[in-house]
């Protein structure tokens, strides 16, 4: 029977056919030692795909990992965290202040005073023919350059909305007759200039100054904005932070063009533009303009003091020859879209981007992989690895088979993993602290968080060593404050909050709860009951929400817990402040820059200090910090600010967790020495928060080799 | 004919308009808002929130919106809000990714099937019919990505060889024949599973047809002629009972654009069901409405063809 | 007399097919385990509690004996020993699975009853008055009213009242009609308007097809990824989603049963159609729709856990086999019993639903029952 046999056969003959390809794949040992190029190629495994390929737009992770080896920024940090020039060679940083002469005012001594006398006064007082404190003495010897700018009148245009639903803004002109005013120039940026130049000026010289008086509204119904104006086009002081860069000469981008500032400053402007919709504007918003100099120098001045500003120049820096209007233009033309509506979101360049960072890019196929290539032109010289593969393997555990089956040569490895690889003798590990942190928040607009000895209490209770231990296999170390824990910002003199879940119930007794019959916590009447939230999605988090809840169990307190999908979560509860307590991780930078989580501003729904903590003296410490351009003195503040925090314990400060990595043993650091020989290292970890900073350097080699002596 | 057609296709159109504005109704007013509008981006200002929302059009009242939405479909230009891509053009890559995969599925699924199906059908109630009773339940029975790890686990920590993605990494420049076996390789363990299901329901299917179709007059009189059992089966039995499935080729034709979310996820597969998924995790609307739309079409189309194939095969039916 | 025989050839048949008896076996037992699951582990002090956490105790393999020096009294698992050993929070996994039991099946015998609710509903429906029409006017008057309500949900406020208030005023204008026109023929422009445009049962079998238009899963991925996570948001939205098969039964049975003797005898004496509905159609109609619950039941809990695999399922606290899995598979190389436990426990339970729905289906299709 011909049917039958078919019906028979063909299935058979199939499935041989689909089993006899696994005599053609290659096993973990074949794959280097059937080609040897594979030792060339490294290839990483990311959870999720790039989404734009552009470091000005891009706001996802795995776009910035791609973006960083393809573009590079002015500086960068080194390995211990201090800033490192890259595209920039070096720079300085001084400053520009101004102030409007205040004719009214009385100068002590000399009564009132034009913008000659004024500046005349301040020449003395630096030659030393006043007496002076110390800390006017250093202000004095820091300004190096005074002149004065005569006054003036001109006109400007605003354009203002009487209410929110009005579509076009009205124009208003207002006629400006500025005063003199007196530009100072200082070595260094000093923010308590005007404070001490005070001492000199009479107490209300700036304070005094009445910018209104000086200005005209044209049209009678915006009187009222009239001090906002003031405020704004004639402020009495001003600090104008200067940042000097200067590039290095003859790098290329990927495409051989020539690396100059216009560079730098088209990438600013870029970020600038409201059409490009860069998530990176509010970084750039106190830049008050990129100068040009030459072609190797540029300028950037700042509207007001802004510490953290320096480390966005770590941004990588577009070439202008392909992103200007001109190539925009063409590119619409030739797509035939709208050239008004054509912005750089839309260009192909974020499919196909090009820098001048050590690798070009090559491929991408969405959701499979991202091909990038070295730079043989790359300034620092081309990177050992020939390419670098960034595979997209959407599940934690695929990942890991991928990895023992040999086609992928790092991924994000789980503490447990860690652990069990630990002995593999094919393997290296490494970890080391990274730079965010878990934490509970309280709602302190609500009660009983309003009161920090329940707060502290609430943290008491729970063993975060053991947390760490058990749940983080010890991939993780404590934490006490909002500081990176490897910076000089972190103050490591604040003892953690010890576990001691009597003493939290001695703490809650302080504060007016008292067990009642059936065990639980109570306090006029009402039993102490709330609920922990997290987002969905995050397993540590999931886990510290059962701990928590059991550990508070375990002192009376009577916890919901529930898990809520991440923009369910942001949007319903925590941008409009609804929760009691819940379970996040903050992502910082390196800058310690902590307005917007903590400053008492920041507590409106939206904002990102949802907890509602509110400190005056925090809150100057915090505007002092980012006006600060000492390092040292940036840290005194810092480690004030933090015993503050650890003080109030808004958050309980959990833990932060250390990244790992596990890689084949056989891939080392090759550097060549004088000779030319190449001198193979271990990788080792470094501050940076990854284990990657020489991954310029590294290679995997057919067997493992003998390591020079370090040092 | 003519007719029936005409009116059928008028029918599904209409029953197209209503999906749509179902699919559109089902996600826009569901809680929670487009990811890229994120707003606990600390560089996210608000103003950048509600640009983000304009360019998006949604600041607009929601039939706007809908309106936009399909005249934007209709003419190609939609795009994703995640990348900006072309989400026809997306669709299209995915579409060419998971059809290997389909393909090899629906090969094992219907070859398997018949064989299994016939043969249970012969052997009403012996073991051997129990036992593929038994065993096919089994498979449908089994979570999904459970039975995925454990075949994975076994291949990779036995065997020691990738099977995730669509083709070995790194293999530089192997010889053609290699790299095509490399992706049958690929192409095994994630086809055979998403063909268990298949198997198991397509054979119980073959089955029942067989059953039924034995139990005719027909039949016994060729029993009763003499004709050899074997091919009282296969020949006039099978012939019989093959006819309602000629109809479900059409039916197959949704699974074009279905994919497995759960076997693309573990696999890495970057297929269709996969896309759609990671659209619904950045709420990229564009994406999860154009796939909805586009695989109801297919569902519409299917349930077409295989009436008209029905008309086709089956004399019986005259319109 | 009659319905005695044919319960007692049910239970004959049903012993024949001992797959069926199996798989009917385990499903009792399953539900007996569920129900003193539910008594076990619920209460302030329960004798298996699934939410302690014992950190010291993580991941002990099953039938490991606990540290008792290291615990408290209360956290001493039930059974003196940890039976299914412990998770990475080293709960007792044993009552996690009891308590899932109980979740897991609730998941299943809601969504599948509400499904079964809506199916017999419009498939009763369409059946048994599908061949009513309904009038060009009303289909117009109900066109408008539902474009109001869109229009007013989606935002153009005016638009969506003012049809709102034409539909409003046209039904009170019909309920009115019938004095109106009385005796005097009605105009020939109008009778356009009184024609029969679409019966019922056409109504109800395009929603069917619309709703058949969803890809399934992905419709429920859909709709709870962008709902709040919770358990009842999952059963619903499964429920809602798969009753068009149970329709389609219905309505089939329903068509035939209307055409049979009794039915016809019933209406000539006069008996009303909500009692032949209930008396007489429903408990007929409802075999192949308890063989699809049976099978739908399984069906849910498979997706239940396909969506807990995708971080989707029901939100803890509560926990079901198919959280208990997806949340076990990032341990499967260190600790594969909080995979298999779950991972084994759904297969056998699934599979017993399906066995005992299939036999259920055999030993109801008469055609089949003939020969054997």
């Amino acid at each position: 029977m011909t049917i039958r046999r078919v019906l028979i056969f063909a299935p058979t003959l199939l499935i041989l056919f689909l089993v006899y390809s696994y005599f053609w794949v290659p096993t973990y040992e074949q794959q280097t030692r059937g080609n040897p190029d594979r030792l060339n190629e490294y290839i990483a495994a990311s959870i999720g795909d790039a989404s734009i390929l552009n470091p000005i737009l891009s706001a996802d992770s795995a776009s910035s990992d791609i973006n960083s080896m393809v573009f590079e920024g002015l500086i960068d940090r080194d390995e211990e965290l201090r800033f490192r020039g890259r595209l920039a060679t070096s720079w300085e940083i001084y400053e520009e202040a101004f102030f409007y002469v205040n004719e009214g005012a009385t100068i002590p001594g000399i009564g009132r005073a034009g913008a000659q006398k004024v500046a005349a006064l301040i020449q003395r007082a630096k030659a030393g023919q006043f007496p002076a404190n110390p800390e006017l003495r250093a202000s004095l010897d820091n300004i190096s350059d005074i002149s004065t700018i005569s006054a003036g009148e001109f006109l400007v245009t605003r354009y203002e909305k009487k209410k929110q639903e009005d579509k076009e803004p009205e124009e208003v002109k207002i006629r400006v007759s500025a005063p003199a005013r007196i530009k100072l120039v200082l070595n260094s940026v000093d923010q308590d200039l005007f404070e001490n130049l005070s001492h000199i000026l009479g107490k209300d010289y700036f304070s005094g100054f009445n910018g209104q008086a000086y200005l005209s509204v044209d049209d009678e119904r915006w009187e009222e904005k009239r001090a906002a104006y003031a405020d704004e086009i004639l402020p009495a002081t001003e600090h104008n932070p200067n940042v000097m860069f200067h590039l290095r000469p003859n790098v290329k981008f990927h495409d051989g063009h020539v690396f100059d500032s216009k560079d730098v400053k088209f990438t600013f402007e870029a970020i600038m533009n409201p059409k490009n919709l860069s998530p990176r504007i509010a970084d750039y918003e106190p830049v008050k303009r990129v100068e040009v100099v030459d072609s190797l120098t540029v300028r950037i001045v700042y509207k007001r003091l802004y510490s953290p500003a320096l480390g966005t120049w770590g941004m990588g820096i577009l070439p202008e020859h392909l992103l200007n209007d001109e190539a925009l233009k063409k590119e619409a033309v030739m797509l035939g879209k709208d050239i008004e509506k054509f912005a750089m979101r839309q260009s192909s360049f974020n499919r196909h981007p090009v820098g001048c960072g050590p690798f070009v890019f090559q491929e991408w196929k969405s959701d499979q992989y991202i091909i990038l290539d070295r730079f043989g032109d790359y300034w620092e010289g081309p990177a050992n690895y020939k390419q670098y593969t960034y595979r997209i393997v959407p599940d934690l555990l695929t990942q890991e088979m991928e990895f023992y089956a040999g086609t992928i040569d790092s991924y994000n490895v789980q503490p447990h993993q860690v652990e069990r690889l630990r002995g593999d003798p094919k393997y290296q590990n490494f970890s080391g602290p990274s730079f965010g942190y878990t934490y509970i928040g309280y709602n302190m607009r609500r009660e009983p968080f309003n009161d920090p000895r329940v707060r502290r209490a609430l943290s008491m209770a729970i063993d975060v060593d053991k947390i760490i231990k058990y749940i983080l296999y010890g991939q993780g170390e404590r934490i006490t404050g909002p500081f990176v824990k490897q910076t000089d910002y972190y103050n490591h003199g604040i003892k953690p909050v010890p576990y001691d879940p009597e003493g939290a119930l001695k703490l809650l007794e302080e504060a007016g709860w008292r067990r009642d019959k059936e065990g639980w916590l109570e306090k006029d009447g009402k039993r102490f009951q709330f609920t922990l939230i997290t987002n969905s999605g995050n397993d540590l988090r999931k886990a510290i929400l059962a701990i928590a809840q059991d550990a508070w169990k375990q002192i009376g307190i009577d916890v919901r817990t529930d898990l809520l999908e991440w923009s369910v979560f942001i949007q319903e509860r925590v941008d409009k402040a609804d929760f009691d307590a819940l379970i996040l991780g903050w992502r910082m930078g390196i800058e310690p820059d902590l307005y917007q989580i903590w400053h008492s501003s920041q507590t409106n729904p939206y904002q990102l200090n949802f907890v509602g903590f509110k400190n005056r003296k925090a809150d100057d410490l915090i505007i002092k910090i980012r006006q600060e351009y000492d390092h040292e003195g940036q840290a005194a503040f810092c480690h004030r600010l933090h015993e503050i925090i650890a003080r109030e314990q808004p958050y309980t400060f959990l833990y932060v967790t250390k990244w790992t990595a596990v890689l084949d043993k056989r891939i080392v650091i090759q550097e060549t020495d004088f000779q030319g020989n190449p001198v193979y290292k271990k990788i080792t970890p470094t501050k940076t928060g990854n284990f990657t900073f020489y991954f310029n350097k590294w290679i995997k080699l057919p067997e493992m080799p003998s390591f020079s002596p370090e040092g | 004919m003519l007719s029936f057609i005409g009116r059928s296709v008028i029918q599904k159109i209409i029953t197209l308009f209503f999906v749509s504005i179902v699919s559109f109704l089902i996600i826009h007013l569901a809680p929670g808002k487009p990811s890229q509008v994120d707003p606990l981006n600390p560089k996210f200002t608000p103003e950048i929130v509600e640009r983000f929302r304009k360019e998006f059009h949604l600041d607009k009242p929601l039939y706007v919106q809908y309106v936009y939405f399909y005249r934007d479909l209709f003419t190609g230009k939609t795009v994703s809000w995640k990348d900006n891509q072309s989400v026809l053009g997306k669709i299209w890559e995915r579409f060419l990714n998971s059809l290997p995969l389909f393909i090899v599925g629906t090969i094992i699924t219907w070859t398997l099937s018949f064989p299994i199906g016939i043969r249970s059908a012969i052997f009403r109630g012996r073991f051997y019919d129990r036992s593929a009773t038994f065993f096919s339940y089994l498979l449908i029975s089994i979570p999904g990505f459970f039975f995925a790890y454990i075949l994975i686990i076994l291949v990779v920590t036995r065997f020691h060889v990738p099977v995730i993605g669509m083709e070995t990494f790194g293999l530089g420049d192997a010889s053609g024949l290699r790299l095509v076996m490399d992706r049958v390789w690929h192409l095994l363990i994630p086809s055979v599973l998403g063909a268990t299901g298949g198997i198991a329901i397509l054979s119980r299917y073959v089955r029942s047809q067989m059953l039924e179709v034995e139990g005719q007059d027909y039949i016994r009189t060729a029993r009763a002629k003499g004709v050899p059992e074997e091919q009282v089966h296969y020949r006039h039995a099978l012939r019989n009972a093959l006819l309602p499935f000629v109809t479900m080729f059409g039916l197959i034709l949704p699974g074009l654009i279905g994919g497995s979310v759960i076997i693309e996820s573990i696999f890495s597969w970057p297929g269709i069901g996969r896309m759609a998924y990671e659209a619904i995790l950045a709420r990229d609307y564009p994406i999860i409405l154009t796939v909805n739309f586009i695989s109801a079409v297919l569902v519409l189309a299917g349930t077409f063809v295989s009436d008209l194939l029905y008309l086709v095969v089956d004399p019986r039916i005259r319109l | 007399m009659k319905r005695r025989s044919n319960m007692q050839e049910f239970r004959q048949l049903l012993r024949q097919n001992r797959l069926a008896m199996t798989g009917l076996v385990i499903f009792l037992l399953f539900f007996c385990i569920a129900l003193t699951g539910l008594v076990l582990t619920t209460g302030t002090n329960p004798t298996f509690d699934p939410a302690i956490v014992r950190l010291q105790e993580k991941l002990r393999p099953p039938l490991s004996e606990p540290n008792i020096e290291t615990l408290r009294p209360e956290e001493v698992p039930g059974l003196g020993m940890y039976l299914f050993g412990t998770d990475d929070l080293g709960r007792d996994v044993f009552a996690r699975m009891l308590q899932g039991a109980w979740v897991s099946l609730t998941v299943g015998f809601v969504a599948v009853g509400i499904s079964v609710l809506i199916g017999i509903l419009m498939g009763g429906i369409s059946g048994y008055f599908g061949q009513n029409h309904v009038r060009v006017d009303q289909v117009l008057a109900s066109i408008v009213l539902l474009l109001g309500g869109a229009l007013l949900v989606l935002g153009a406020r005016s638009l969506g009242v003012g049809l709102l208030i034409i539909g409003h005023l046209y039904i009170f204008f019909s309920a009115w009609s019938k004095r109106i026109w009385r005796g005097r023929p009605i105009p020939r422009w109008m009778r356009g308007f009184y024609k029969d445009a679409v019966s019922i049962d056409t109504l109800i079998m395009r929603f069917v097809d619309i709703m058949l238009c969803f890809p399934s899963f992905f419709l429920i991925l859909t709709v709870v990824a962008l709902l709040p996570a919770s358990m009842y948001n999952i059963m619903i939205v499964i429920g809602l989603t798969s009753w068009m098969g149970a329709t389609r039964f219905v309505r089939a049975e329903f068509l035939s049963l209307r055409e049979q003797d009794f039915v016809t005898a019933a209406r000539a004496l006069g008996v009303s159609d909500f009692r032949i509905i209930f008396r007489h159609m429903i408990p007929n109609a409802m075999a192949p729709v308890l063989v699809s619950a049976t099978i739908g039941i399984a069906t849910a809990i498979l997706t239940e856990a396909g969506l807990s695999f995708l971080g989707f399922g029901v939100p803890p606290p509560h926990a079901t086999w198919g959280g208990i899995l997806s949340d076990g598979k990032r341990f499967i190389f260190d600790a594969p019993w909080l995979t298999f436990a779950p991972g084994i426990a759904i297969l056998i339970v699934v599979l017993s639903f399906n066995l005992f729905g299939e036999g259920l289906r055999d030993i109801l299709n008469p055609k089949l029952r003939e020969r054997s």
